[in-house]
């Protein structure tokens, strides 16, 4: 106790004689940077401090210097919570960026809410975030779970299937998820049903009773948004009861055709899965991409990169274009400039939709295939379905 | 009739009307089961004779998978000697912690032992992450076992065949050693009455250390049979610490065949118990946990604490 007091009177005394000044953008980062969510996180926080730097490097914004203040969010809403408000109280943050995970996302923003200061979310996708929780202080450059539903049913009209089953992660995102996807199914493939609804734990280790439920169900597509290990999984116990070669496709979510799945899995990625990603370390269909996918890699060491960098680049730059458009810090003031403002990112031009204060983030969808050159599946052919309903 | 149940929950609907299904998830239960018995029944034996609740064993399980990825992918190595190699390299470790930590606790108060095993979680977790990174990894099932095999009434993965087929051998094993060598019987003596046993002259040390050793490398080769469906991932170890505990406390902590018979009925309550309660997957094990503790506070095959302290 003592040591937390006298380290919060030395904090104190440190911000008083660094003088948080005028002169300082204090940027606060919430990512999970230890435990199962470091996978993400790490990367994240690379991309975050990597833009930090650039836009130091070139003079600052308006003359002032950026200064992250970063704290773990160990994947747990909870913890997330108390970090923001440290971090708003504290740290004296002029921002938060990043958020991993629905559930710390929806946490972190209602914190936000409260405290009457900006949140960019990165990486969350829940539908709530900017729907039925929105409030003036929230912003996503995210995709959401609508976007990724509607793009989900568009290949599943394609792939000329029937009878889906679902299978989602029992949590915000899959729920939203599934609920995007049915909505999508509505517009775009009305004759298609869906037989099977599975909702396995987050995190769950076993997943022969969902797989044995699928293969009894009759599909002939599988939808999912099982994302990271939980995909990986999923995957190596499906792939002997040869579940991925009786069905025409499995459609997924969650990023599962990115580098650091597919590079991990190598050989044991399975068959006829069509799945989507924020980024391609090896796709530079978009200007400027090949730039920063090889200063990413300068700073990895190594020539493939994650997909996680872009994302928590992307949230640096809205907020710092904000604090130019606007001139300060001031909260109110970078809400209206992040209203309807435009940017080119490494991957494709964003607009911040004024009413949700959503970005128009598609994605890139495609084939996971064995191509030359590669050691692991790549996606090909790549498209990228923007961010729209119709 | 059927159509009333079906309303209720199709999944019950099938199994009644499909045995084929029915068999598959009698399946998925044993697997399932028999892999978290090796891993149980470590922790189990641990707590038997040392009287120690190693919160730590997880963590082993998790370095066991780790291990087995190291080898078996990066140094290409068969499956089998992967799994020797996992268990091998648990051991190691064990001896190491017994011999430098945990040998200052065993007359300290349960919390320093939570303390200390806890610490352990950290410190290991950590280390873990400094040598194989933040990344999940995936181990390939080995080449024979990778498809399934016609058992008849269905075809079912052969890899978790294999896992309904040596659990029972290692129970057998641990049951044999227990009860038919010499070092089982001290074992058995020292969890009776360890003063009265270094009195006849008995090394008491070396049991300890050497019951802790073998506990591990059972965590350690669970985890690596483990891998090839369950990818080594930091914090991999977190559920199944919990699972483990269910299944030692509902089988009684310190007994052999009730890690066995805990580690299948976990099996069949989980598996199905998502079938006929899609959306209530997690409860099932814990009423399994809360009725038997209320029944039988010492688990089923547990003996009551005799007297106080």
């Amino acid at each position: 106790m003592k040591r937390i007091i006298f380290s919060a009177v030395a904090s104190t005394a440190l911000l008083a004689a660094s003088g948080v000044s005028a002169q300082e953008i204090r940027v606060g980062a919430l990512y999970p940077t230890s435990g199962g969510g470091a996978i993400y996180g790490g990367p994240a926080m690379e991309g975050h401090n990597m833009a930090v730097e650039e836009i130091n490097a070139a003079g600052g914004i308006n003359g002032r210097m950026l200064v992250t203040v970063a704290r773990d969010t160990k994947l747990n809403p909870a913890t997330a919570a108390s970090a923001a408000k440290e971090m708003i109280t504290k740290d004296k943050v002029d921002v938060i960026i990043g958020g991993l995970s629905s559930a710390v996302g929806l946490a972190v923003s209602e914190v936000a809410r409260q405290e009457g200061v900006i949140y960019i979310a990165t990486i969350p996708k829940t539908i709530q975030l900017t729907t039925t929780k929105l409030h003036p202080y929230v912003f996503r450059t995210a995709s959401h779970t609508d976007f990724e539903g509607d793009a989900m049913a568009q290949l599943v009209k394609q792939s000329g299937g029937t009878k889906v089953c679902d299978i989602q992660p029992d949590y915000a995102y899959g729920h939203d998820l599934a609920a995007g996807l049915k909505a999508g199914l509505a517009r775009h493939a009305p004759e298609v049903k869906v037989v099977a609804d599975l909702r396995p734990k987050l995190g769950a280790t076993d997943y022969n009773v969902f797989i044995t439920q699928i293969m009894g169900a009759g599909c002939d597509v599988v939808t999912s948004g099982l994302w990271g290990s939980n995909f990986v999984n999923f995957a190596q116990q499906a792939s002997p009861f040869g579940l991925f070669n009786q069905i025409k496709a499995y459609i997924s979510g969650g990023e599962v055709a990115s580098h650091e799945i597919a590079g991990k899995m190598g050989d044991d990625y399975p068959p006829n899965v069509i799945s989507n990603t924020y980024e391609l370390w090896y796709d530079h269909s978009v200007p400027g991409h090949q730039e920063f996918q090889e200063k990413v890699a300068a700073r990895s060491g190594t020539k493939e990169t994650a997909m996680w960098p872009v994302l928590a680049y992307i949230g640096v730059q809205f907020y710092a274009e904000a604090v130019r458009k606007s001139g300060g810090t001031n909260s109110d003031a970078n809400v209206k400039a992040l209203e309807g403002m435009t940017l080119m990112t490494p991957v494709g031009e964003r607009t911040i939709n004024p009413a949700d204060h959503q970005a128009n983030t598609g994605q890139f969808w495609g084939p996971m295939v064995k191509r030359e050159g590669f050691a692991y599946k790549v996606m090909h052919p790549v498209t990228y379905i923007p961010a729209e309903i119709k | 009739m059927i159509d009333l149940i079906r309303d209720l929950s199709p999944g019950l609907a099938t199994l009644l009307t499909n045995p084929q299904f029915a068999f598959i998830q009698l399946m998925n239960s044993i697997s399932q089961g028999m892999n978290l018995f090796i891993i149980a029944a470590g922790l189990s034996l641990i707590f038997g004779v040392l009287k120690v609740i190693n919160f730590a064993h997880g963590v082993f399980y998790m370095f066991g998978a780790y291990v087995m990825y190291s080898v078996s992918q990066e140094f290409g190595a068969p499956f089998w000697l992967g799994a020797l190699a996992a268990a091998g390299a648990l051991g190691l470790i064990a001896l190491l912690i017994e011999r430098t930590l945990f040998r200052q606790i065993y007359e300290a108060e349960h919390l320093m032992q939570l303390l200390l095993t806890f610490a352990i979680v950290l410190i290991m977790g950590d280390v873990a992450k400094i040598i194989w990174g933040t990344d999940q990894y995936s181990v390939s099932y080995p080449a024979s076992m990778s498809g399934a095999t016609d058992l008849g009434v269905t075809f079912y993965p052969t890899y978790r065949l294999m896992l309904c087929l040596i659990g029972p051998v290692i129970l057998i094993l641990l049951y044999w050693f227990a009860e038919r060598t010499r070092w089982g019987r001290m074992t058995r003596a020292a969890t009776q009455d360890r003063e009265m046993l270094a009195a006849l002259g008995v090394n008491v040390p070396v049991i300890y250390t050497s019951v802790f050793v073998i506990g591990s490398m059972l965590a350690g080769f669970g985890g690596a049979l483990a891998s090839p469906f369950s990818s080594p991932v930091p914090g991999m170890d977190a559920t199944l610490i919990v699972d483990c505990f269910v299944i030692v406390i509902v089988g009684g902590l310190g007994s052999l065949w009730g890690s066995f018979v805990g580690a299948l009925l976990y099996g069949l309550v989980f598996n199905f118990g998502s079938v006929i309660f899609p959306n209530a997957q997690d409860i099932f094990a814990f009423m399994l946990l809360l009725i038997v503790l209320l029944i039988r506070p010492w688990g089923l095959f547990g003996k009551p604490e005799a007297g106080g302290h």
